[in-house]
């Protein structure tokens, strides 16, 4: 499934990714930590959405990117 | 590429499904708040809890502060329903505390008083449970206009020195720290009742002396409540962040505040109203105070 960039807060509309603490096919649980999104006042740690395997990455440290879109891909 | 910030400037992902009831309800009454306008991080958070601080008089602010994302520019007339309005919030958010702060409105000849009086006198009139507090404008220290609103008896008169004398000139250039002391002097003589409140924001270059000093400024003016807080960038274009103070050191102030006499709320997310609540219930609650304002 898709995995997208979650609402952070009211008024955050994006944020840089910081780091990934996995990587491509790594096993991940649902709600475990997977990456580390930075806006100007917080630092975010965004859960994985379901369980599955990391299929594909989309975006990388220093991107910016905007709520609502796909970063990465879970698959079975 | 934006800095890594330190490690405990950690926050959860709120859940947005909590946050929605108090949008949709700040929404349907057309309500600001400083949270949303000043892109506060504990948004999430405060409006999961059914809280947030309400802005009055508009949306755009006639300062432009160096270290908030408030708009600025030509403000809006004002809103003579909002009071109305606003209080219509406190009864559907449950509010047992309510904050309210405002932008400035140095255009006005009232610079807002008017408009803060009658939000507070509004929310007693259907909320006679819910304790008040105001974060307030300098109103250009005019006497008339603070005297209007010591009138109305909030529970709690907050007005922010933000930080220290010698760091206004750059990022708080049309405000005046003895103005802002002063305010504070001029409430609590007016009304001795009245629990008063101030707030710094740490990070910005001042110096442990300069933080220590202003506490002792506060309480020479018998300020009562304090709130200490990291300093964070709104964005590129704003006053850079110079230092990321620890929490222990946070929690090293919060001592030595509490050793000259402050209830105080210390630490990188603390802001002057985040869980304003519970600071106001802890300063009740040790019986220093009037118990009811408004029976007075």
């Amino acid at each position: 499934m898709d995995f997208i960039l979650p609402e952070l807060g009211e008024g955050i509309d994006e944020a840089t990714v910081s780091f990934w603490m996995c990587e491509k096919g790594d096993k991940v649980n649902k709600d475990d930590d997977v990456i580390e999104m930075l806006t100007d006042k917080a630092t975010f740690n965004v859960p994985a959405p379901v369980s599955g395997v990391l299929k594909d990455i989309l975006v990388k440290e220093g991107d910016v990117v905007k709520v609502g879109q796909k970063i990465a891909e879970i698959g079975e | 590429m934006r800095k890594r910030l330190p490690d405990w400037l950690k926050k959860r992902i709120p859940d947005i499904k909590a946050t929605e009831e108090t949008k949709n309800i700040l929404e349907r009454l057309n309500l600001n708040t400083v949270c949303e306008s000043a892109k506060c991080p504990n948004i999430g958070e405060c409006f999961s809890r059914h809280t947030a601080t309400f802005m009055i008089l508009g949306d755009i602010c006639t300062r432009n502060c160096r270290f908030c994302a408030v708009k600025h520019g030509v403000p809006l007339t004002v809103d003579n329903d909002e009071p109305r309005r606003l209080s219509v919030a406190v009864s559907q958010l449950g509010l047992k505390h309510v904050v309210i702060t405002s932008v400035t409105r140095d255009d006005l000849k009232d610079y807002g008083a008017g408009q803060f009086a009658d939000v507070v006198n509004e929310i007693r009139k259907h909320n006679k449970d819910t304790s008040i507090e105001i974060l307030t404008p300098d109103f250009k220290g005019d006497i008339n206009c603070i005297d209007h609103v010591v009138k109305s008896r909030p529970d709690v008169f907050g007005h922010n020195v933000e930080t220290a004398p010698g760091l206004y000139q750059k990022v708080r250039q049309k405000a005046d720290y003895n103005t802002s002391l002063h305010l504070l002097e001029v409430v609590k003589k007016m009304d001795p009742e009245i629990i008063t409140k101030s707030g710094i924001m740490v990070g910005l270059g001042e110096s442990k002396e300069e933080v220590l000093k202003i506490m002792d400024d506060l309480r020479d003016v018998d300020c009562d409540l304090l709130t200490l807080g990291q300093y964070l960038s709104p964005s590129q274009n704003h006053f850079p962040v110079k230092e990321f103070i620890t929490p222990e050191i946070f929690e090293e102030y919060k001592k030595l505040a509490e050793d000259k006499g402050f209830f105080i709320a210390s630490g990188p997310f603390v802001r002057s109203s985040y869980k304003a609540d519970e600071l106001f219930a802890s300063a009740k609650q040790s019986g220093k105070f009037c118990n009811n304002l408004k029976e007075k």
